[in-house]
């Protein structure tokens, strides 16, 4: 690692004005998960200055208001995922937090840093597209909202500006009829980054029929995005394994329509159909 | 019980280590500092071949903070060095061979200092082409990496009559197998501290695994008597048969540096240097061609084995040694013929690690005996009942077993132990759901110790001192895998003593004699058996002096719990301690020094036979696996080993190894890969190189099988890479088993279990690159 100027504060105020002086040549550290690794790698746009937010109260906690859930980018995945809120009411955020890295990195690692550094196999943000999150980034003279599938470029490009601080991420709670769930494949069972992934919610109603349907899938695009095309198939529909077998392939084909065909084609064609059918399978259980 | 003929053998007493380990006090190479050091850093090539035209080191040398700056014109003794064929450049002068190889070195005030000086050396280079395939190094027009052949090694297996064994055969099955780099992924990182000594040497501490051999180097590079270089082990973290050349060039490197400045320096590799550096587990291409009649019996193996050494020859020789040896597998044939061809490419060189060349063979051969097994219709556990070695089997090199041969004994009990049969025959036929269960199993016999492939003989030495506390050092090394802890309950068994009044001294070159490499499972049943020697020799004067005290004869003495006791009434005499004092005052010698050299073995290299090692070990794992055919997912879920390994000196330490071989052994059949392409090394830390974790481990229930065997102390054999060695085939049997697909080539990761082969990004982007196709040749004779 190379020298750099390390400067705090517990207000956010005082971050922003730090981050305004600053310019391009600071970087904000949370957990430090990805950032500290990055470091060590030595990054040809070293950071002159490492502005630590993490003392920053503002910015944490996850709370409830009407049909709103507002999580603070510094919660970490431990407590996203042990709070009975996200648990009731966004349950497949639950299920992608308990399962990213490993314990210590769940205790750290943040929300806003996973959306932030925006790597490809990112775990929450598959839940949180699927979730409609919008997230709302402030600097000392603005305040921008976007809606989540609107704010990545490509892998590691948001549409952040380096002296923005991602201050909320607010979600719908999903209706108590809904089921949803989040299906991660790696290679390991501890410690392993997604090598596909698939975010999913479905809502029947009292005849069964499927009237809302969501499918994210993650490091399968370029971006995330709801694959709409899949999810119309299923609305008005009742649940069968055709039906989702149908849906797992629309989603393939998609994906090969958006990245082409390329070396890992192979692999993920097949499996990312299957994840699909699993998902949409646990939610109509 | 039998188990009750011993007071400290066999019973799980605390390790030695053990307070230092748990409460951090352990001294680890990197914790070794002193006032004045300097930080040595190393340039390493930018190409993995490459002729060196020009090193210019000025700008570096001229960098305030920098102490010196060397290039090999700077080593005044040999610029090379190797155990067996002495090529690997210290630092490269003609050409660099891989990625790894190092050209300069720098000592700095500072690490930062010293890794900037890197940057300013400049180096003009002529490149080369590289190869990385054994199969295309071979050919004729391949760039050659040493001299004008890259063909090494060439160590062939001749027994009966070849033809004549596949005229006999109703069946005659081919197949190719294919195994990867793997790194041994030591905890620990290379280091060491190396200082000027008072007298013209130098004396290095650090996280050596054969502190003999990297003397030898460092002396001759150095122009020293190797009593004037001094290498002391540090604690270490881990080794796995890794630290060996890779620490011989570091403590070379060290040593000049400190020579030529008189001062001490600091060597540490960050991990991505280690990876890059380091030598790897060979990859071998295996072609496995067997004649089988239709009963399953074998009548013909002819296998050739291609074997990739990379840059530099390290231990190549030896390990495919022990692959011409093992090659066949403990299972009957009169007709054998095995070639292994080991060469040169510009990848990492490949060397000693946990298996040395058995993890490759055992994996074609337990996957071939369960593809005839099919063929006739019997299932893998009859098929190696049928099959397998008994006592007084002649092996391929046309060696007779003579020990205890307890293949079946080891097959049977874990078989039993996981209802092996039934649930075997009932996956086999399981219904089509997306996750399907399978159960494989495998075994093993090995070679103990370093058999033909060297002098073997190792020294340990027992000091009784004065208040009857015991100090025991050997030149068998312990890298975690609990050593020293044998040796002193050994020690304490014949004193009649208890484990807390022992200390082990770290290996010291300087204090212990040369007792050859602590490889091939051998510390146990050599320093072991160095330790009883030297303990019987100071008990022997012990009782001496204990008959002149007490006026009793010696037959009626004994030691006992740390006293002296008449043997029939149990009454305690004196006490360790007076007697120790005793002895002491009477000016008799409380030093024990004992040799232990192996029975003898013998190899013909050009006839290729022989009696390749004094006695063998027997194993079984049996793995059962959950497959998910819709994402090619692997999940272990329950896993048996048995191992007779003569006898367990301490339980727990065996268990430990149990259960590390399994783990390790998982890794390799599932998920290690070091990717190397056209040279360039993919992934240079874990969070690529990907390790199981706990999580990925099942349940292992240990078999601990004891025969104990005359060659070794109290019986004792082998336990530590047995025990590594049949993992991965128990498991891609086991995925056989569920799937009816067979992995040909390791690991078996998502994309191979899933499609059959592997996936590369090559070249253009978007296009794919399939492996080679796999060979399946099977011909029936019978109408
Ligand atoms: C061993 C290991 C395993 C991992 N496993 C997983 C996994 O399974 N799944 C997964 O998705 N990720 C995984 N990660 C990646 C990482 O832990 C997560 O992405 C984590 O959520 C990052 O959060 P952080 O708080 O540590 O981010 P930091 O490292 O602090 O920051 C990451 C980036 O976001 C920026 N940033 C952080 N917070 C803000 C903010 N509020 N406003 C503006 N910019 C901000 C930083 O400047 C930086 O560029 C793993 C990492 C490691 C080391």
């Amino acid at each position: 690692m190379k020298p750099f100027e390390y400067k705090f504060s517990d207000k956010l105020d005082e971050i922003l004005h730090i981050l305004s002086q600053s310019g391009t040549d600071a970087k904000i550290l949370a957990g430090g998960t990805d950032l500290l690794i990055e470091l060590r790698r030595k990054p040809k746009v070293y950071p002159g200055v490492i502005v630590d937010i993490s003392f920053v109260n503002e910015l944490k906690g996850i709370f409830e208001d009407n049909n709103h859930i507002t999580i603070k980018p510094l919660s970490t995945h431990t407590k996203i995922f042990k709070s009975d809120i996200i648990r009731k009411k966004a349950y497949l955020l639950s299920e992608a937090t308990s399962q990213i890295g490993s314990l210590q990195i769940r205790n750290r690692g943040t929300v806003g840093g996973n959306i932030m550094n925006a790597a490809a196999c990112a775990d929450t943000v598959p839940p949180l597209i699927a979730l409609n999150a919008e997230i709302t980034l402030r600097s000392q003279n603005s305040v921008r909202s976007f809606k989540l599938n609107d704010f990545f470029i490509k892998p590691y490009k948001t549409k952040a500006n380096p002296d923005e601080v991602l201050t909320e991420i607010k979600i719908n709670c999903l209706p108590k009829d809904a089921k949803s769930t989040f299906i991660k494949l790696g290679r390991r069972n501890a410690l392993s980054i997604s090598r596909l992934s698939v975010a999913a919610v479905l809502q029947q109603d009292e005849d069964g029929k499927i009237i809302d349907a969501r499918i994210v899938p993650g490091a399968a695009f370029p971006t995330w995005q709801r694959v709409v095309e899949a999810e119309q198939m299923l609305i008005g529909e009742k649940p069968g394994i055709e039906l989702f077998r149908a849906a797992g392939a629309k989603v393939s084909e998609v994906m090969i329509s958006y990245t082409g065909r390329r070396w890992s084609t192979e692999y993920k064609e097949p499996v990312i159909a299957a994840l699909v059918r699993r998902a949409l399978e646990r939610c109509s259980i | 019980m039998e188990q009750d003929k011993y007071k400290i053998i066999g019973k799980p007493e605390k390790r030695v280590d053990v307070l230092g380990k748990v409460t951090g006090k352990a001294k680890f190479a990197d914790d070794y500092n002193v006032k004045h050091q300097l930080y040595g850093k190393v340039l390493r090539a930018k190409y993995p071949h490459a002729r060196i035209l020009k090193i210019d080191t000025s700008k570096a040398k001229n960098l305030p903070g920098v102490e010196a700056v060397l290039t090999a014109d700077d080593i005044p003794g040999s610029k090379v060095f190797g155990i067996v064929v002495q090529n690997q450049s210290i630092l490269a002068f003609d050409k660099v061979r891989y990625l790894g190889d190092g050209l300069a070195i720098v000592a700095a005030k500072t690490k930062e200092i010293a890794e900037e000086a890197l940057e300013l050396i400049e180096v003009e280079y002529e490149v080369l082409p590289v190869v990385t395939d054994p199969e295309e190094a071979i050919m004729p027009d391949a760039p050659k990496i040493h001299g004008d052949n890259n063909i090494f090694v060439h160590h062939k297996v001749r027994k009966g009559d070849i033809e004549k064994g596949f005229q006999e055969a109703d069946y005659i099955i081919e197949r190719k197998f294919k195994t990867q780099f793997i790194e041994h992924s030591y905890l620990e990182p290379e280091a060491i501290l190396a200082e000027p000594a008072e007298h013209g040497g130098v004396r290095i501490i650090g996280s050596v695994q054969n502190l003999f051999s990297s003397r030898r180097s460092v002396a001759a590079a150095l122009n020293l008597p190797l009593n004037k270089v001094q290498i002391i082990q540090s604690t270490l973290g881990g080794s796995f048969g890794g630290k060996d050349e890779v620490m011989t060039a570091m403590c070379c490197r060290a040593a000049l540096l400190a020579i030529k400045t008189g001062k001490p320096v600091k060597m540490v590799n960050t991990r991505e240097e280690s990876m890059l550096e380091s030598y790897k587990r060979h990859p071998y291409t295996m072609y496995y061609k067997w004649g089988i009649k239709s009963d399953g019996s074998i009548t013909a193996m002819e296998i050739k084995i291609y074997a990739d050494g990379g840059a530099y020859a390290s231990m190549s020789p030896y390990v495919t040694w022990r692959s011409v040896v093992q090659a066949t597998g403990p299972y009957y044939c009169e007709n054998v013929k095995t070639d292994v061809i080991t060469v040169y490419t510009n990848n990492n060189y490949t060397g000693a690690m946990r298996g040395f060349g058995s993890p490759q063979v055992n994996f074609a051969i337990e996957s071939m005996i369960d593809i005839i097994a099919e063929k006739v219709g019997k299932d893998p556990l009859e098929i190696r009942l049928q099959n397998g070695f008994e006592k007084g089997a002649i092996t391929a090199t046309g060696q007779k077993l003579e020990h205890n041969v307890s293949l079946k004994e080891v097959l049977l009990k874990a078989a039993k132990e996981i209802d092996f049969q039934n649930k075997w025959r009932e996956y086999k036929s399981q219904s089509d759901a997306p996750i399907k269960r399978g159960i494989g199993i495998a075994c093993s016999y090995r070679g103990v110790s370093l058999g033909a492939e060297g002098t073997d003989a190792a020294g340990t030495i027992v000091s009784v001192q004065t208040d009857g506390s015991v100090i025991v050092s050997s030149g068998i090394t312990d890298m975690g895998q609990g050593a020293q802890t044998q040796m002193c309950q050994i020690a304490a068994e014949v004193l009649g003593i208890t484990m807390d009044r022992i200390v082990f001294l770290n290996t010291n070159t300087s204090r212990v004699p040369d007792s050859g490499p602590t490889v091939a499972s051998r510390g146990t049943i050599m320093g072991g058996y160095a330790a009883k020697r030297a303990a019987e020799t100071v008990r022997s004067t012990l009782m001496s002096v204990a008959s002149e005290m007490t006026g009793y004869d010696v037959e009626v003495l004994d030691l006992k719990d740390n006293y002296l006791i008449d043997k029939d009434s149990g009454e305690r005499l004196a006490s360790f301690s007076e007697l120790a004092a005793q002895c002491f005052k009477k000016g008799r010698p409380m030093f024990g020094f004992g040799w232990y050299k192996s029975p003898p073995t013998s190899w013909h290299e050009e006839n290729g036979y022989g009696n390749a090692y004094f006695t063998f070990v027997y194993g079984t794992n049996i793995a059962e696996v959950e497959v998910d055919t819709e994402t090619g997912k692997v999940n272990v879920i329950n896993f048996v080993s048995a191992h007779d390994l003569g006898r367990a000196i301490n339980k727990q330490t065996v268990l430990g190894q149990f259960y590390g071989g399994v783990a390790m052994g998982l890794g390799y059949g599932l998920l290690e890969e070091f990717e190397i392409e056209d040279g360039i090394p993919k992934q240079l830390n874990f969070d690529e190189y990907l390790l199981p974790t706990a999580k990925d481990i099942p349940n292992i229930k240990a078999i601990i099988v004891e025969n104990e065997d005359a060659a070794g102390p109290f019986g004792a054999k082998s336990i530590g890479e047995p025990t590594n060695e049949i993992a991965a085939p128990a498991i891609i049997n086991a995925i056989y088993n569920a799937t009816g697909k067979r992995i040909y080539e390791l690991p078996a990761n998502l994309e191979r279990v899933l499609l059959g082969h592997k996936l590369t990004r090559k070249g253009e982007r978007g296009s794919v690159q399939k492996e080679k196709e796999e060979l399946i040749i099977e011909s029936c004779k019978i109408k």
